[in-house]
C-alpha cells in the first residue's frame, strides 16, 4: 500500500545535481579519474602551492555519476601522480601496469624493502617537529623517495600511516597520492580515523583537504550513515572556528553538501524505495501482520481478514487526506528520518534539564518516549551499534534518568530488528504495543479486535456465526493458566509447579494437603533466591535499572515486547547526552581502542572497555552504555560493603573460583585503566566515574578531564592514576601475588605501548589542529604525552618507574581528599 | 392551534391587530402544510433555506398535526425532507446551516408527535417507504462529507448536533427505527477522524465521543451493530490517543469543578465549625459537593476499554499537553528546527487512568443518588474490565511506571482527612487497591450497595491472580485491606438479618473469605517479605472473633434448611484453613502467655510464637481459589445498560438545546464568506 506513493514525489535535486558543476573540485571537462598523465594538467581552483606541479585531484565532474570510482583505477592514477613527484627517478623500475591490485612488486622484492621503509617511518615520525628537514631530506634523496614509494604500495601501508603521512607530509603529490590511496583501504579502517580526517579537512590547508574531500564524497553518496557521521562531526569540530570565518569555511560548506543530501548514490534515481518517502512516520498497519504471524486458526482468520480490511480502507481513506502524514517533502529525504529521530532524542534531553526533581524527571522521559514510539518502526539506527538494524520501539518505563547535577543525560533501551542493511531492508511493519500476547499464547492475535468482540457477547446471540461458537469461546482464563505457568517454569524452580498442581487437582477427589510451614520457608527462599537488587529509590532510578543483568533485562523487556518473537529482535542501549561536549571522550575512546589493539597485537592480557561515542554537536552526543556495570559509589551506598565485603558478597569466598576469575580480572582491568590514567592523565577520578561490571572488571567513563585539563584546576590528584587500599585489598593486599602480577601487567603494558607510541600520538596530535578543547591548553599536551611514554629508559628503569608510580598512588593522599571533596559537593562516595 | 400563533407572533404580542404580522419563514412552513408548495412558486425551496429557521414553529407544527392530515401532508413532509438533504450538498453554507436546522426540528417534531407511533409509521412520514432507504444513505453521506471537509467548524458541529439529537430523539435508543439506516450508512469513519485531528477534537471530540458511545448501544444485544465492530478493531494510536484525550479532558473537569467546590465549603466549613458540631454538616456538605455526573463520558470509557483491546494502551498513555503538542508539531513540520515550547515544570503529567482513577474516587463518596449511584457501578465496572486486560495489569503492576495519585477520601467522623500531600509515588495497582479498600470501609450502610462490594472484591481477587501468576512482589501495605475485609465480615454478622432481606449475604462473604484463602496458600508467590505472611497470621489470629462468629453462623444456616443452605455451606468449607489458623495458633500463643507470666502478648511477641509454630500446622489445599468468572455484559449487566443508555439519552436531548442550534454564531461566520 505504501508502494502507491505518488511517483511524482521522487525529489527532483538528483536530477539537478547531475548537471550542478557545484561538486567538482576540478573544473576540468575529464569525465572521470584522472587514468591518464594529463589531467596533471588540470589547474586545481584554488591557488595551487608554488613549485610543485599542478596535480590533478579525483574530479566530481558530472560525468562521474556514470563511473564508480574504483579503488584499483585510484591507485593507478595515484602511481601515475607520484611518477611525476619523482622526477629524475629511474632507479626502480615500477611496474605501473602490472601492479593493478595495490599489492607491491613480488614478495621477494618486498622482504627487502620492509625493513627501509619502517625505518623510515621511524624517521619522519620520530621527529614530527622536523617535518620540514624530512622533506628536505626526501626530497633531495632520490634514492628515499624511492622507498617512499615502496612503502606506499607495500601490504605493510595501513590506514595508520597513511593518516601519519597525511598530516605529516608537506608534499601535495603524496597526500594527493594517499587520498586517493584511502579508497583502497576497508571502510572500517578508514572509519576508525574518521575524525582525524575531518579535522584535518577543516583545519589543514587546501592541499590536505583537497586531497581527503573526494575520498569523503564518495563514501558518503554509498552510506546515509557515513553521511551523518560526517555531517556531525564537521559540524562539531568546526565549531571551535571564529563565528565569521565558522560560516565560510570548507568544513561548514561540505556539511552543507551533505546535509542538503544532493551526495546521492550514483545513477540511483532515488526511488529505491517509497517507504523512505514517508520520513520517520509509522508504516500503516495491515494485512502484513498476517504475514508475520499466520494465524493457525481458520474460523478466525477468515473472520478477521473480513473486518482488518474494514478498518484498512477506511484507514487508507482517511490518512490520505491527513495532512499530518503529508508535510515535510521538502526535507530531504534520505537522511531525514535519522536526523528527525536524534533531534527528537536532544529535544527530550533539553526539556528534561528544565524539571527540578528526577523523580519529575523520570516521569516526564518515560511519557515523551511512549510519544517517540508513535513514530516508530522507522528507518532510523542507533549509530553506536554494531550491525545494522532498524530501531522499532522504545520500551519507554525501562529509559532512566541518569545522575547529574544540572544536565539531565538518560539512558534508553532500544529495541531494533537487525537487518540486512539498513538503508535497503524494507522498514519492519509496526505491531500495537498490546499484541504482545500474540507472541505467547495459542491465541493468534492479527485480529484481536474479534477477541474483544467475543468478550461482548454480542455475537454469540447471532444465528449465523453458530458455527463459529467454538472457535470463538476460547477461554481467556484458560488461556493464562497455560501461558503463565510455563512463563515461569524456566524462571523459577520446581517450585513453581505448585500453581499448577492446584488445577490438577481438580480431578482428583483427594483433598491436598500442604503445611503452613512449606509456604513460609518457600517464601523466604525465594526472597533470597531472587538476585541482589538494588532498593527502588526515586532519587538515583538508574542505579536499579543498571544493576539488573543484562540478559535479564533482554529477556523481560524481550517478553513485554510486541516485537519479541521476532527472530532479528535485539536489544541495544544507549545514553543520550544533550549539553555535554563529547569530543574529548570520543578522542579518549580512540586512544583507548588504539592500546586495546596494541596490547592485543601484543599479547598483553590487559583488560580495558572502550565505550563507542557518538560526536553529534559541539554540545551533543551519544554514549554506548557499559552493559552489566553499576559505579563504585552505587555499590558502595547500596551495599553499605567496603569493595573486598562486596566481592565476597557477589563472587563468594576468596578460594572459589568464582572469586579468583573476578578477581583477575579486576587486576588486569586495574593494571589497564591505570596505565591509562596515567598516560592521558584521566582526572575527576571519583567512584561516581569508575564501574565495576558483573565480572569484576572495573571500567573508567567520564574522560571530561584529559591531557591538560583538570576539574577547577584545584590541584587535587596529582596522583597518577587512582589506587585506594580498597583496590589493592580486592588484589589481595600489597604484598600478595595479584599485587605483583598487577605491576607486572602495567610494566608489560607500557612496553608494549611504547613499542607502537606513534599510533597514540598521532591521534591526539591531528586532533589539536584548531581545537580549543581543554584538553590541549597549553603548548606542552603533546611533549608531555610523549613523555609519559619514556622511550628513552631501559626496561629495568621502566620497573622502577612502574614501581614508583603505583607506590605514589597508593600512598597518595590526594586521591582520598578528592574523594572526600567529592562527597562533600557532589555526595559521591 | 392558538398556541402555534401565539409563538409566531412573538414579535407582534402588543400588537392590537388580529392577524398578527408573521414571519416570511413562518408562512412558508404554512404553506409546506397546507399543499404543494412548489406548485405555486417554482423556487420555494430555494428561499425557504434561505430563511432564517424557525424551529420552535416548525416542531410545534409538526406536533400538532393529527392523524388524517398526516396523510394529507405527508408527500409534503417527504419532500422537505428531501430538499432537506439536498440542501446539504449546496456551496452556500447559509442553506447548509439552514437544512440542518430544519432537519432537526423535523425528526424531534415527528417524534414528539407520534411517541407511540412504530418506527416504521415515522419512516413512512418522514421520507416515505419506498425511498427511506435512498433519503438516509444521501443524508448520511452528505453528512460524512461534511464532517470530513475542510469546511466550517460551526457546521461540523451543527451535523454532529443533528445525529446526536437523531440518536437521542426516542427515549430507548433501540427503539429508534431510523438509526437502522445510520448502522448501514455508517459515519465511523467520519468520527475517527474527528477524534484523531487536534484540532477538531478540541472542538467537537466530546459530542463525537458522545455519538459514538451512544450508537454503539444501538440494539447492541439484539443484532450486529458494526459499531460495535469498527470501534473493536481500531488500532490507529492517534485516534485511540484522540478519545482517550476527550475523556481524559472530561473527567478531569469534573474533578477540578468538584475541587473547587470543596474548596469552596471548606471556606464555609471553619466559619461553620465554630457554630454546628456533628453530623448535620457532613450531610450538609455533601449534598452541596455534588457536581453533575458525565455518564455519557463514562459509558464511552467503557464501551471503548472494553470492546478495544489497543484502547489499554492509551489508558496509561501519560498526558502532558504540550509534549502532546510538541509531537504533533514534529509531525507537521519536521523541518522545524527547534520546536521550543513553554515549559511548565510544575505541570503534573497525568495519564487517563489517573484521573478516571481520581474521578472514581469522587463519585464513590456518595452512592446515594441514581446517578451517582450507577456511575459509581461504571466505574467498578471499567475496572474490572481493565483488572481483567492482561497488557493493563502489566502496566499496573510496573515498577517503572510510579505515579502520585491523589485519590478523594470521604470526611468522616472517626478519622481525620488524611494529608495527602505526602504520597509516595507506587505503581498504579497500588491505588486501585487503595480506591478498592477505601470504598470498603466508607460503604457499610444500611441501605448496603452489595453489588458494589461484589464488583469492589472481584477487582480485588483478580489482581491477586494476576499477581500470583507472573510473581508480582508488590510493596503494598496488605495489613489495611486485611483489616478493610475483615471489618466487612464484622459489619454483615452484625447486620445479618437486615441484609438477608435483600441480599445474599454468603455469596459476599465467600469472596473475602477466599481473598483470606489466596494470602494463606499462595502468600509465597506474591507477598513482598516474609514478615508479612507472619502479619497475615497475626492479623486473622487477632481478629479470630470474628471469623469464629462467622463459622458459627454460616453452621448454623447450613444446617437449617433455607434458600441460603448451600450457599453458607459453601463459607462453611472457604473457612477451614482460616480456622485451622486459629485453632492452632490460639492456644500457642496462650501458652506462651501463661509460661512467660505476660497478660497481653505485644505484636512482635505474638509474631514469634507464630514463626517458631508454622511447622505443626497443616492446611487443606482449596481448589479454584486462583479462578475467577471473566466480565462478560451479557446477559447480567444487559438491564443495567439499558437504563444507563435511556438516562443518558434523556440528558443527552435535554443538553442539545435549541440554542446550541443558534444560528447566530453561524450567521457572524458567513456573513463574511457569502
Amino acid at each position: 500500500m505504501m508502494e502507491d506513493t505518488d511517483p511524482d514525489l521522487s525529489p527532483s535535486p538528483s536530477d539537478q545535481n547531475s548537471s550542478s558543476p557545484s561538486l567538482s573540485v576540478c573544473s576540468s571537462p575529464s569525465l572521470s579519474l584522472p587514468s591518464t598523465p594529463s589531467s596533471s594538467s588540470c589547474p586545481a581552483p584554488g591557488p595551487a602551492p608554488s613549485g610543485t606541479p599542478p596535480l590533478g585531484v579525483i574530479s566530481e565532474g558530472p560525468g562521474e555519476l556514470s563511473l564508480v570510482i574504483d579503488a584499483e583505477v585510484a591507485q593507478r592514477a595515484c602511481q601515475e601522480v607520484l611518477q611525476k613527484v619523482r622526477m629524475n627517478q629511474t632507479e626502480v623500475e615500477v611496474d605501473v601496469g602490472g601492479s593493478q591490485n595495490g599489492a607491491g612488486p613480488e614478495p621477494a622484492l618486498s622482504v627487502t624493502i620492509v625493513k627501509p621503509a619502517q625505518i623510515q617511518i621511524r624517521e619522519v615520525e620520530d621527529d614530527p617537529g622536523s617535518v620540514k628537514s624530512a622533506r628536505r631530506r626526501q626530497r633531495h634523496n632520490p634514492s628515499k623517495q624511492s622507498w617512499l614509494l615502496r612503502l606506499f604500495e607495500s601490504k605493510l601501508f595501513d590506514v595508520s600511516m597513511a593518516i601519519s603521512y597525511l598530516h605529516n607530509s608537506k608534499e601535495p603529490g603524496v597526500q594527493a597520492y594517499i587520498g586517493n590511496r584511502l579508497f583502497s583501504f576497508p571502510h572500517d579502517d578508514v572509519d576508525f580515523y574518521l575524525p582525524q580526517l575531518l579535522n584535518m579537512y577543516i583545519h589543514m590547508d587546501e592541499d590536505v583537504g583537497d586531497a581527503i574531500k573526494p575520498y569523503v564524497v564518495h563514501r558518503c553518496r554509498q552510506s546515509i550513515s557515513f553521511s551523518l557521521q560526517c555531517a556531525w562531526l564537521l559540524g562539531a569540530y568546526s565549531s571551535d572556528m571564529h563565528i565569521s570565518t565558522q560560516r565560510h569555511s570548507r568544513g561548514t560548506k561540505l556539511r552543507k553538501l551533505i546535509l542538503s543530501d544532493e551526495l546521492k548514490p550514483a545513477g540511483a534515481r532515488a526511488r529505491r524505495d517509497p517507504l523512505a518517502l514517508t520520513p520517520f512516520c509509522p508504516a500503516v498497519s495491515g494485512s502484513g501482520e498476517h504475514g508475520l504471524s499466520p494465524s493457525k486458526r481458520t474460523h478466525q482468520r477468515s473472520k478477521s481478514d473480513a473486518t482488518v480490511s474494514i478498518s484498512l480502507s477506511s484507514n487508507l481513506k482517511r490518512t490520505a487526506s491527513n495532512p499530518k502524514v503529508e508535510s515535510s517533502q521538502d526535507e530531504p529525504v534520505r537522511l531525514a528520518p535519522q536526523r528527525e529521530f536524534i533531534k527528537s532524542l536532544m529535544g527530550i534531553g533539553k526539556r528534561l534539564a528544565t524539571l527540578p526533581t528526577k523523580e519529575q524527571k523520570t516521569q516526564r522521559l518515560i511519557s515523551e518516549l511512549s510519544l517517540l514510539n508513535h513514530k516508530l518502526p522507522a528507518r532510523v539506527w542507533l549509530p553506536t551499534a554494531a550491525f545494522d538494524h532498524h530501531v522499532v520501539r522504545v520500551p519507554h518505563t525501562q529509559a532512566v534518568v541518569l545522575n547529574s547535577k544540572d544536565k539531565a543525560p538518560y539512558l534508553i533501551y532500544v529495541e531494533v530488528l537487525e537487518c540486512e542493511n539498513f538503508e535497503t531492508s524494507s522498514v519492519p511493519i509496526r505491531i500495537p504495543e498490546n499484541r504482545i500476547r500474540s507472541t505467547r499464547s495459542v491465541e493468534n492475535l492479527p485480529d484481536c479486535g474479534m477477541t474483544a468482540e467475543q468478550r461482548a457477547g454480542s455475537f454469540s446471540t447471532v444465528p449465523n456465526y453458530d458455527n463459529d461458537d467454538e472457535a470463538w469461546s476460547v477461554d481467556d482464563i484458560g488461556e493464562l493458566q497455560v501461558e503463565l505457568p510455563e512463563l515461569h517454569t524456566n524462571s523459577c524452580d520446581n517450585i513453581s509447579q505448585f500453581s499448577v498442581d492446584s488445577i490438577t487437582s481438580l480431578e482428583s477427589k483427594e483433598p491436598v494437603f500442604i503445611a503452613a510451614g512449606d509456604i513460609r520457608r518457600r517464601l523466604s527462599e525465594q526472597l533470597a533466591q531472587t538476585p541482589t537488587t538494588f532498593k527502588r529509590d526515586p532519587e538515583d532510578p538508574s542505579a536499579v535499572a543498571l544493576k539488573e543483568p543484562w540478559e535479564e533485562k533482554v529477556r523481560r523487556i524481550r517478553e513485554g515486547s510486541p516485537y519479541g518473537h521476532l527472530p532479528n529482535w535485539r536489544l541495544l542501549s544507549v545514553i543520550v547526552k544533550c549539553g555535554d561536549d563529547l569530543r574529548q571522550e570520543l578522542l579518549a575512546f580512540q586512544v583507548l581502542q588504539q592500546l586495546q589493539s596494541i596490547w592485543e597485537q601484543e599479547r598483553v592480557p590487559l583488560w580495558i572497555k572502550p565505550y563507542k561515542i557518538l560526536v553529534l554537536s559541539a554540545d551533543s552526543g551519544m554514549i554506548e552504555p557499559v552493559v552489566n556495570a553499576v559505579s563504585l559509589h552505587q555499590v558502595k551506598k547500596h551495599s553499605q560493603l567496603s569493595l573486598l565485603d562486596y566481592f565476597l558478597q557477589e563472587h563468594g569466598s576468596p578460594t572459589t573460583e568464582a572469586f579468583l576469575s573476578a578477581q583477575r580480572n579486576f587486576v588486569q582491568s586495574c593494571a589497564g585503566y591505570s596505565l591509562i590514567c596515567y598516560l592521558l592523565q584521566v582526572k575527576d577520578r571519583h567512584n561516581g566515574n569508575i564501574l565495576l561490571d558483573a565480572e569484576g572488571h572495573i571500567i573508567h567513563i567520564d574522560f571530561g578531564f584529559i591531557l591538560s585539563s583538570s576539574p577547577k584546576n584545584l590541584g587535587f590528584e596529582t596522583s597518577a592514576f587512582k589506587l585506594t587500599t580498597e583496590f589493592v585489598d580486592v588484589m589481595g593486599g600489597p604484598d600478595g601475588d595479584m599485587f605483583n602480577y598487577y605491576k607486572m601487567l602495567m610494566l608489560q603494558g607500557l612496553i608494549a605501548a611504547r613499542k607502537h607510541m606513534d599510533r597514540v600520538l598521532q591521534i591526539v596530535e591531528i586532533m589539536q589542529q584548531g581545537s580549543q578543547l581543554p584538553c590541549f591548553h597549553g603548548s606542552s599536551t603533546m611533549r608531555g604525552l610523549k613523555e609519559r611514554f619514556h622511550m628513552s629508559l631501559t626496561e629495568e628503569q621502566l620497573q622502577l618507574l612502574v614501581d614508583q608510580l603505583v607506590d605514589g598512588s597508593m600512598r597518595s593522599l590526594t586521591t582520598k581528599l578528592y574523594d572526600g571533596f567529592q562527597y562533600l559537593t557532589n555526595g559521591i562516595m | 392551534m392558538s398556541q402555534v400563533e401565539k409563538r409566531a407572533g412573538l414579535l407582534r404580542r402588543t400588537s392590537s391587530s388580529k392577524k398578527p404580522l408573521k414571519e416570511k419563514v413562518v408562512l412558508m412552513y404554512d404553506e409546506i402544510f397546507k399543499e404543494d408548495p412548489a406548485k405555486n412558486n417554482p423556487r420555494f425551496w430555494d428561499e425557504l433555506f434561505l430563511m432564517k429557521v424557525n424551529l420552535e414553529y416548525l416542531e410545534s407544527k409538526l406536533e400538532s398535526v393529527d392523524g388524517e392530515e398526516v396523510q394529507r401532508i405527508q408527500d409534503n413532509i417527504n419532500s422537505l425532507f428531501h430538499h432537506c438533504v439536498q440542501a446539504l450538498g449546496e456551496e452556500h453554507q447559509i442553506k447548509v446551516v439552514n437544512a440542518l436546522q430544519t432537519l432537526c426540528a423535523l425528526f424531534r417534531g415527528v417524534h414528539q408527535k407520534n411517541k407511540s407511533a412504530s418506527g416504521f409509521d415515522i419512516i413512512n412520514m418522514l421520507m416515505g417507504f419506498d425511498k427511506a432507504e435512498q433519503r438516509m444513505k444521501d443524508l448520511m453521506e452528505r453528512l460524512d462529507s461534511l464532517l470530513c471537509g475542510d469546511g466550517s467548524e460551526s457546521l461540523k458541529s451543527l451535523c454532529l448536533k443533528l445525529l446526536l439529537c437523531l440518536v437521542t430523539v426516542t427515549d430507548n435508543i433501540s427503539q429508534n427505527t431510523i438509526l437502522e439506516y445510520v448502522m448501514i450508512n455508517s459515519i465511523f469513519e467520519a468520527i475517527l477522524q474527528i477524534l484523531s485531528d487536534v484540532s477538531s477534537r478540541g472542538q467537537h471530540g466530546y459530542d463525537a465521543v458522545v455519538l459514538l458511545a451512544l450508537l454503539v448501544n444501538y440494539r447492541k444485544y439484539e443484532s450486529v451493530n458494526p459499531y460495535i465492530v469498527k470501534l473493536s478493531i481500531v488500532d490507529d494510536e492517534p485516534t485511540l490517543d484522540g478519545m482517550g484525550m476527550v475523556v481524559h479532558q472530561a473527567l478531569t473537569e469534573y474533578n477540578r469543578q468538584y475541587k473547587d467546590k470543596e474548596e469552596e465549603n471548606q471556606g464555609g466549613f471553619f466559619s461553620t465549625l465554630t457554630s454546628m458540631v456533628g453530623s448535620m454538616f457532613i450531610a450538609d456538605a455533601d449534598e452541596k459537593l455534588s457536581v453533575q455526573t458525565n455518564e455519557a463520558i463514562l459509558l464511552a470509557l467503557y464501551e471503548a476499554v472494553h470492546l478495544n483491546r489497543n484502547f489499554i494502551t492509551v489508558l496509561a498513555q501519560v498526558h502532558v499537553y504540550f509534549s502532546l503538542l510538541w509531537f504533533y508539531l514534529c509531525v507537521c513540520c519536521t523541518v522545524m528546527n527547534n520546536p521550543e515550547l513553554p515549559l511548565d515544570p510544575n505541570l503534573q503529567t497525568s495519564n487517563l487512568l489517573i484521573t478516571f482513577l481520581k474521578y472514581a474516587s469522587i463519585v464513590m463518596q456518595d452512592t446515594k443518588d441514581e446517578h451517582r449511584l450507577n456511575s459509581a457501578r461504571l466505574c467498578l465496572i471499567i475496572l474490572t474490565c481493565i483488572a481483567e486486560d492482561q497488557y493493563a495489569d502489566a502496566f499496573l503492576h510496573d515498577d517503572n511506571m510510579n505515579f502520585r495519585v491523589n485519590l478523594h477520601r470521604m470526611p468522616m467522623r472517626h478519622r481525620k482527612k488524611a494529608v495527602d500531600k505526602n504520597i509516595p509515588s507506587r505503581p498504579l495497582v497500588c491505588a486501585v487497591l487503595d480506591l478498592m479498600v477505601e470504598f470498603i470501609v466508607t460503604h457499610m450502610m444500611k441501605d448496603f450497595p452489595m453489588d458494589l462490594y461484589l464488583r469492589c472484591v472481584q477487582i480485588i481477587h483478580k489482581l491477586l491472580c494476576y499477581q500470583k501468576k507472573c510473581r508480582i512482589r508488590l510493596h503494598y501495605t496488605w495489613r489495611e485491606l486485611w483489616s478493610a475485609l475483615i471489618n466487612l465480615l464484622k459489619f454483615l454478622l452484625s447486620n445479618e438479618t437486615t441484609l438477608l432481606a435483600k441480599h445474599n449475604i454468603f455469596h459476599l462473604a465467600l469472596l473475602v473469605v477466599n481473598l483470606f484463602n489466596m494470602f494463606i496458600t499462595y502468600g509465597d508467590t506474591f507477598l513482598p517479605t516474609s514478615n508479612s505472611y507472619d502479619e497475615l497470621y497475626y492479623e486473622i489470629v487477632r481478629m479470630h472473633q470474628v471469623f469464629d462468629n462467622l463459622y458459627c453462623m454460616v453452621l448454623r444456616v447450613s444446617t437449617n434448611t433455607g434458600q441460603w443452605k448451600e450457599a453458607a455451606s459453601k463459607v462453611t468449607h472457604a473457612l477451614v484453613n482460616v480456622r485451622a489458623i486459629i485453632n492452632h495458633f490460639n492456644p500457642k500463643i496462650e501458652s506462651y502467655a501463661a509460661v512467660n507470666h505476660i497478660s497481653q502478648l505485644s505484636e512482635e511477641q505474638v509474631l514469634e510464637v507464630v514463626r517458631s509454630n508454622y511447622d505443626t500446622l497443616t492446611l487443606k489445599l482449596q481448589d479454584g481459589l486462583d479462578q475467577f468468572e471473566r466480565y462478560s455484559e451479557q446477559p447480567k449487566e444487559a438491564a443495567f445498560f439499558k437504563e444507563l443508555v435511556r438516562s443518558i439519552s434523556l440528558n443527552v436531548r435535554k443538553n442539545v438545546s435549541l440554542n446550541t442550534l443558534s444560528q447566530d454564531v453561524l450567521l457572524k461566520e458567513f456573513s463574511t464568506i457569502s
